[in-house]
């Protein structure tokens, strides 16, 4: 067969007509809570959309196969913004349409620039683990909800772990690898004013983005000789900070990272070479949880998982099934407060805002939110890589919440003087 | 039949150099036109924010660049950057107070101060170093604006555009913001299309076919290489100030990188070197074709419930946009425009084939 130019081109305006045609879906009848779920599977947030997304699901699927919440079931509508601005409107503006009265577009760039829009359309934005680390203050951002330690909390727990390890940090040398990005200048901030409060030295090693060659840096960090290394990065830039960390002969048991480090990075970078390395922990890693558990027996035991069953139960499968459960708590509650409804963006909104002491059945920390507070308390754990899995270094705590607070109030107050 | 060129005789230059000299261009233009104006009439918010309003904003931005890139043969793989310097100029004037109108006209100073700068090196250098030149740019331009906070705006890199009126309409909501674009986009487009029969043009099209012939024949590569970076980048400054404004309403330094500029030159290239329609066509398929593929994928696999696993079902659309971009440059290298022209063509003479020209 030989494609000629008048065929292709019939065939490329074929496809372009055929877009609008309604294929509709067999759920029109049922009651459903439309959530948008554009992410980006494709070019930057690779790393961890396809688990995160994977977690939400099945934990949705495994909701609505018990009747849903209220009769009415969760209807997550899953699609690719490949962190493109364009693209994430276009699906905004769609899932708007559509009725949607959340969205989690699990990505930075793009939830900022879907703030003011959402804000305006009161749409519920969630922002995982990324977006506006001021978010947290919600009198501010009444529709954005982290719902999760944002990074100053995390830089403010783990400094307060090195504390608890070493007894006191006075005369000891903090060192901060950060992708040379805003996202990973953030934690700037809150590092240099515990480093002021407790006395230790901190100095910060900026690698050009992407971060896929760290070789000028890791010489420096070893010569610095620093009593504790935070790496701060995400996707290829944290495999190869953990490479370079282990050539450099760093002691791996004084190594941490944010809370972007999976089981998978660990496999790229040498199981046994980096036992011992830390990282911030949102919710527990691992199959044992009890949401877990029921998911690999209902959902995925009976062929209704979302993927592929070896990826349930990693650290970012089970932070998508963490959000998917604090959702579907915030709609449990949202119904409580109003119970007939109407389903709108406000009337999620009341429930999102105000969970309280929720555990997902132990998977995550007491989690609760309020009016003031989006970020639920900013509580967290650092785990410690064994060889084979993340192992609980510590209990559940919180740290230094004055400092990020005071943070928070300043970034958000800046916003607020900037919008409108 | 429908272009009716018998009996249309030119009896002066201005009759000839008409920009659409057959009636049925002219009512087309027109309508298109129209359709454009009541858009906000009778399109819901999602196409008129969606669609309309990123493809008025992108094809004008295209159109800057294909002034340069088609216009006068420069490659220019800093664009972004050039949009960046007007969004983050115009934005920080109008925080400080100065009126949209002047703040976008400063934006685009600002980037033509900066981008002729760049567009300095063209001087001496041509093809793939110029290339490099602007692509170093991009970087310079990207590494400064992420590394100043006062340019950034802060820890969160993300600065706020305030509520603005444009000839005393407050652009909010997404009609006034349709419109704003669109008005902007027909002066550029007007622009453009004028550029090319007037003596500019020709010098432009005589330095971009061979600068040192043209200076054999009087044109001085000098003055025109550096106008034509000048002209394409305030009009890429003006643009950068409609899309933070209009579109985007809030900017951080990675709505400008690398991306944003290899975008807009698939767009000049697959649309059409020099041809100003070809950067409409070239907006519409470089944004809308990644949208339109994830969607009817998306759709397809919910009614016939295919079970194909979530990053197939991501992926699949990218490597039909793939193809369909190398297809497009394989079966039509002059662009999406030449189609619409060998159409054009076809019906020009329609029914009598025979008698093509």
């Amino acid at each position: 067969m030989t494609l000629n130019r008048r065929d292709f081109v019939a065939g490329a305006a074929a496809i372009g007509l055929a877009a609008p045609l309604p294929l509709g879906r067999a759920l029109a009848q049922e009651k459903v809570i439309r959530l948008g779920m554009p992410q980006d599977f494709t070019r930057v947030y690779t790393f961890v959309t396809a688990e995160y997304s994977q977690g939400q699901r099945d934990y949705f699927t495994l909701i609505n196969d018990r009747g849903g919440i209220n009769g009415h079931k969760l209807l997550a509508e899953v699609s690719d913004h490949g962190n493109d601005v364009p693209r994430a409107i276009e699906a905004y503006e769609r899932l708007k349409q559509q009725g949607a009265v959340l969205i989690d577009p699990l990505s930075t760039p793009v939830a900022r620039a879907l703030v003011p829009r959402a804000l305006q359309d009161q749409i519920n934005m969630l922002t995982t683990l990324s977006g506006r680390s001021d978010a947290a203050d919600g009198s501010v951002f009444p529709y954005v909800m982290p719902l999760s330690p944002n990074y100053w909390t995390q830089a403010g727990i783990l400094v307060d772990f090195f504390r608890q390890q070493d007894k006191d940090l006075k005369g000891k040398r903090i060192v901060l690898v950060h992708i040379d990005t805003p996202f990973g200048r953030e934690p700037l901030p809150v590092f240099q004013a515990l480093g002021k409060k407790l006395g230790y030295e901190f100095q910060a090693f900026p690698y050009t983005p992407p971060g896929n060659d760290q070789s000028a840096i890791w010489p420096q960090v070893r010569r610095a000789r620093p009593d504790w290394v935070v790496f701060w990065g995400a996707g290829v830039g944290q495999t190869v900070a953990l490479s370079e960390a282990v050539r450099n002969g760093i002691r791996m048991d004084r190594v941490s990272s944010s809370v972007w480090l999976s089981e998978s990075d660990m496999e790229v970078a040498g199981k046994s070479e980096t036992k011992g390395v830390l990282k911030f922990e949102a919710c527990a890693g691992g199959r044992e949880p009890k949401l877990i558990q029921e998911i690999l027996k209902d959902v995925v035991g009976k062929g209704k998982g979302a993927g592929p069953e070896g990826k349930v139960g990693t650290s970012y499968y089970n932070i998508g099934v963490m959000m998917a459960a604090i959702i579907t708590e915030g709609v449990r509650v949202a119904f409580q407060k109003a119970p007939n409804g109407p389903v709108t963006g406000p009337w999620l909104n009341e429930g999102l805002r105000a969970i309280t002491n929720f555990t997902a059945e132990g998977l995550m920390p007491p989690m609760t939110s309020t009016k003031a507070d989006h970020q639920g308390g900013g509580r967290g754990r650092v785990v410690r890589w064994d060889g084979a899995k993340f192992v609980p270094a510590t209990d559940w705590f919180t740290a230094n919440q004055d400092l990020v607070w005071d943070e928070i109030r300043k970034a958000s107050a800046e916003f607020k003087a900037s919008g409108k | 039949m429908f272009y009716r060129r018998a009996g249309i005789r030119h009896t002066s230059y201005r009759a000839e150099r008409q920009l659409w000299p057959l009636p049925f261009d002219r009512a087309l233009v027109a309508l298109v036109f129209a359709l454009l104006v009541l858009a906000p009439l009778y399109l819901g918010d999602l196409y008129l924010a969606g669609y309309l309003l990123p493809w008025i904003i992108w094809s004008t931005a295209a159109l800057g660049l294909n002034f340069l890139m088609g216009g006068a043969g420069q490659i220019h793989l800093g664009y972004g950057a050039v949009m960046a310097i007007g969004a983050y100029t115009s934005v920080h004037l109008v925080r400080a107070g100065v009126p949209l109108e002047v703040a976008m006209i400063g934006g685009g100073l600002a980037s033509a101060a900066i981008g002729i700068m760049f567009g300095a090196a063209a001087l001496r250098v041509k093809g793939l170093y110029l290339a490099m030149a602007t692509l170093a740019m991009q970087y310079i331009v990207d590494f400064v604006i992420s590394h100043v906070p006062a340019i950034s705006g802060g820890t969160q890199a993300t600065i706020q555009v305030p509520t603005v009126r444009f000839l005393g309409v407050p652009i909010v909501g997404n009609t006034a913001t349709y419109y704003m674009a669109l008005a902007v986009g027909t002066v550029v487009t007007l622009f453009m299309l004028n550029a090319r029969r007037t003596s500019l043009g020709r010098a432009l099209a005589a330095v971009r076919e061979k600068d040192y012939a043209a200076e054999v024949i009087g044109v001085g590569t000098l003055r025109y290489k550096l106008l034509a970076f000048w002209i394409s980048s305030f009009i890429g400054g003006v643009v950068g100030a409609v899309l933070a404004v209009c579109y985007l309403r809030s900017i951080s330094p990675d709505q400008f990188h690398i991306e944003l500029s290899i975008q807009l030159v698939a767009m000049v290239i697959v649309g059409g070197l020099g041809s100003v329609l070809g950067s409409f066509f070239g907006a519409a398929l470089i944004l809308f074709a990644p949208i339109v593929l994830n969607n009817v994928i998306g759709s397809l696999s919910d009614t016939f419930a295919l079970s194909i696993s979530s990053d197939l079902r991501a992926h699949v659309p990218l490597m039909l946009y793939g193809a369909l971009i190398i297809g497009f440059l394989l079966w039509e290298p002059l662009g999406l425009a030449k189609i619409y022209a060998n159409v054009r063509d076809y019906f020009l003479v329609w029914p009598f084939r025979h008698a093509r020209r």
